[in-house]
């Protein structure tokens, strides 16, 4: 009599236990063990010695760490800072009302984020070719342009800013423009109506209406550039290019980890980069509440 | 007291149940889940009995198929060979030694890979210890003694050498000789540079040199470390301590720093493997590039149109009455330590990399001569090549063989040679903004900045707590 009762409370446990299991045997675990393996030193998964807050320590005292750090808050700062306002100005530009084509537009700005990271770095790396290169040749055969010049040695950064730039400006503006959209129309035509102009419309009914979009995208680009992996692997040929111009964090921690086999070592990174990246997202939760408040 | 039951509810069948507990989507994905899963239990396991064999190259890979097919055909076990690119065969050796996974064995090549196998204790090297193997055969007399040292770790050998790979100077004697010059008195980098100048005249006059001497660049990290152990100097000592800042590399990189900028350039970018390089060399915009034995196959495949307009020389020397010639890369035949087999792979190691046949097919087919030094004096080794403009290739680095300078095992190599590779783009930067663009100005420089270099190896070094523990 009890017994359907009985079966209906252990159901959802019985559909929540395959999430259950893999959660605790994917995440959970590595989780925990990457944290005990942030205090070995080690050589793969079978040897490894207890080196306490060795790996820390010696992160604080990496030149290599620092350099890498360094670079991949520039690749931040780059994708802040010019990938949202170029967003942002697509954004508008197909949130103009009569615009023709609009779908298209959306869809040809869209489609570089639908090619793999890989494909683009392997597209980029001949642009920015020195010699023969099609940038090179390009600016070569219109301006004079040197055609010796190294991008991909001695400006890896910002080739890479340039193809993040060319990948995503086109998905961040689906973001905006999906926001620009739910703008209350009635707002605007009531500032029209007060005498603002186009820049006050925008500066004080736009942007505070898609400020949480625009706060997510922002928390969205830091945490995809801190991720920064692919891109320069492929297009420096699995490597960090001269003088580690283009070593991203993500990418210090595979080599540490994968090539050298320092599993221990490159936990430690992977620790310090969820650590940075945990600060990174409250700071910007605060400064966006306090605009908000 | 109890509540009473619900007469009125209906009674649920199992197919009512299931139809509640997920939409028809939801059961979609579930019936394909299991169907998926069996056709993957049922499907015949692929792996073939026997032990594998890792290959990268494939001018190698077709060398030993027949000779593999002959094997099984009269041996047990079987070999199974496998053609991989190398970075999925190092990462799958990686793999496999850290998981201890059962591997047969693989062709190594010299640099990231080998280096990475050395990184922790003696014991938990993933390829076998062969030393006491080598010894005992009488191997280890038999082959070119430098051969052995980049698979030598801590005093134990873990790997069969392939090659010895000397290196010459490769370059375009149809412009040479166009402007009639002698390259017989070359011998030495300032001769080279003295007898070859007139060809980097500006005959089209923009104002830039029509072509450029030399195939050398900051960033080409491995014809950075030949010219380095051409000149007497090493990243790592013979007993593996660091040595990244010693004066013969500071002048080494101070020189090639003024080869490539300022006033007295003479060298230019053609990477090797490139599309972009390779351009370069087949329009003559570079005069000579290093050339170690495996590279002439790679030229001759991939710039036939270079046929008949290459001849070799040996490499001009750092100072007079120097070496004549380097070392660049490196393959050996390694048996992983986890393989159920290791006689039988040992067997077959030595019928593979002993095989006079095979040395002569390697030639014949790659260029490359055979480390066992009682081949050398085989005939076909003295065969003209048309590609050299009917020069021995083979006699030529069989020649320079015997001088080929030792290297290292260290596991830091590979990150000592980026570190220089650095130091050396440090130093170019430097030149430029001092305007500084002879060696003996570059010198301090260069010192400074291969102490920095050297100190940051030397930390990791003292970091490796297997490594201090086992030597």
């Amino acid at each position: 009599m009890n017994t359907l009762v009985g079966r209906s409370r252990w159901t959802p446990l019985l559909f929540l236990a395959p999430f259950i299991f893999t959660f605790l045997m994917f995440t959970a675990y590595p989780l925990v063990q990457s944290v005990h393996l942030s205090m070995h030193q080690t050589y793969g998964p079978k040897t490894s010695t207890f080196v306490g807050a060795g790996n820390f320590i010696h992160l604080f005292q990496d030149e290599l760490f620092w350099k890498a750090l360094g670079n991949t808050f520039l690749f931040a700062l780059g994708s802040v800072l010019l990938q949202l306002p170029l967003s942002l100005g697509l954004a508008l530009l197909l949130d103009r009302p009569g615009l023709k084509g609009r779908v298209l537009f959306r869809l040809i700005y869209f489609s570089p984020s639908l090619a793999g990271i890989v494909f683009v770095a392997l597209l980029f790396g001949p642009i920015f070719e020195k010699n023969t290169g099609l940038l090179n040749v390009l600016l070569h055969n219109w301006i004079g342009f040197d055609l010796e010049f190294p991008w991909m040695e001695r400006h890896v950064m910002t080739g890479l800013i340039v193809a993040g730039v060319w990948m995503y400006v086109g998905f961040n503006m689906v973001y905006f423009l999906a926001a620009l959209q739910n703008v209350d129309r009635s707002i605007e035509e009531a500032a029209i109506v007060d005498g603002a102009g186009p820049w006050q419309r925008f500066r004080h009914v736009t942007i505070p209406a898609i400020r949480p979009v625009a706060g997510f995208v922002v928390l969205l680009s830091i945490i995809g550039s801190f991720q920064l992996f692919e891109l320069p692997f492929v297009l420096l040929n699995n490597t960090a290019g001269p003088d580690n111009r283009g070593l991203t964090i993500v990418m210090y921690l595979y080599q540490t980890g994968f090539e050298i086999g320092d599993l221990g070592y490159a936990s430690a990174i992977g620790w310090s980069l969820a650590i940075l990246l945990m600060i990174l997202a409250v700071a910007l939760r605060r400064v966006l509440k306090r605009y908000e408040d | 007291m109890q509540p009473l039951p619900n007469v009125y509810e209906p009674r649920n069948s199992l197919l009512t149940t299931l139809r509640a507990a997920l939409s028809p989507g939801g059961w979609t994905i579930v019936i394909l889940a299991l169907l998926s899963t069996l056709l993957v239990l049922l499907r015949p396991d692929t792996r073939r009995p026997g032990i594998d064999m890792w290959v990268f190259a494939r001018p190698h890979h077709e060398m030993y198929v027949p000779n593999v097919e002959s094997w099984n055909a009269s041996r047990d076990p079987d070999l199974n060979l496998y053609l991989l690119s190398l970075p999925a065969l190092e990462r799958r050796m990686s793999s496999g030694f850290l998981s201890d996974a059962h591997i047969g064995f693989d062709q190594v090549s010299h640099g990231r890979v080998a280096s990475r196998a050395f990184t922790g204790p003696l014991e938990d090297v993933g390829f076998l210890d062969l030393t006491d193997r080598i010894k005992e055969s009488g191997i280890l007399e038999e082959i070119n003694a430098p051969s052995f040292t980049p698979w030598t770790s801590r005093g134990r050998i873990f790997g069969l050498p392939h090659d010895v790979h000397p290196v010459m100077l490769a370059y375009r004697a149809d412009l040479v000789e166009a402007a009639g010059i002698d390259v017989s008195s070359i011998e030495t980098w300032d001769d080279f540079i003295a007898v070859m100048k007139p060809l980097m005249a500006d005959g089209d006059g923009d104002g830039l040199p029509d072509r450029y001497l030399l195939n050398v660049w900051e960033t080409q990290i491995d014809t950075i470390e030949a010219f380095i152990l051409q000149a007497g100097g090493c990243y790592f000592d013979d007993l593996e301590r660091v040595a990244i800042d010693g004066e013969v590399n500071a002048r080494v990189i101070a020189t090639i720093a003024t080869w490539v900028t300022g006033p007295n350039r003479i060298a230019v970018d053609a990477q090797e493997f490139t599309a972009s390089g390779n351009r370069l060399k087949l329009e003559g915009f570079v005069v000579a590039s290093i050339m170690p034995d495996w590279l002439g196959g790679v030229w001759k495949h991939d710039m036939a149109d270079l046929s008949g307009k290459i001849k070799l020389m040996p490499l001009p020397a750092w100072e007079e009455g120097g070496c004549r010639t380097t070392v660049w890369g490196g393959t050996m035949l390694g048996i992983a330590r986890s393989t159920r087999e290791p006689e039988a792979a040992w067997e077959l190691a030595k019928h593979l990399y002993l095989s006079e046949d095979l040395a002569q097919q390697l030639y014949e087919s790659n260029g490359i001569i055979s480390p066992i030094t009682r081949l050398w004096t085989r005939e076909f080794y003295d065969e003209p090549d048309p590609f050299f403009q009917g020069q021995a290739p083979g006699r030529m680095y069989i020649d320079l063989a015997p001088s080929v300078p030792h290297r290292t095992s260290s596991p830091f190599n590979q990150i000592a040679k980026e570190r220089v590779r650095d130091a050396l783009s440090r130093l170019r930067e430097f030149a430029e903004e001092k305007q500084l663009f002879t060696i003996e100005e570059l010198l301090p420089e260069a010192r400074r900045q291969l102490e920095s270099a050297h100190e940051d190896i030397q930390h990791r070094v003292d970091r490796n707590f297997f490594l201090k523990a086992s030597s």
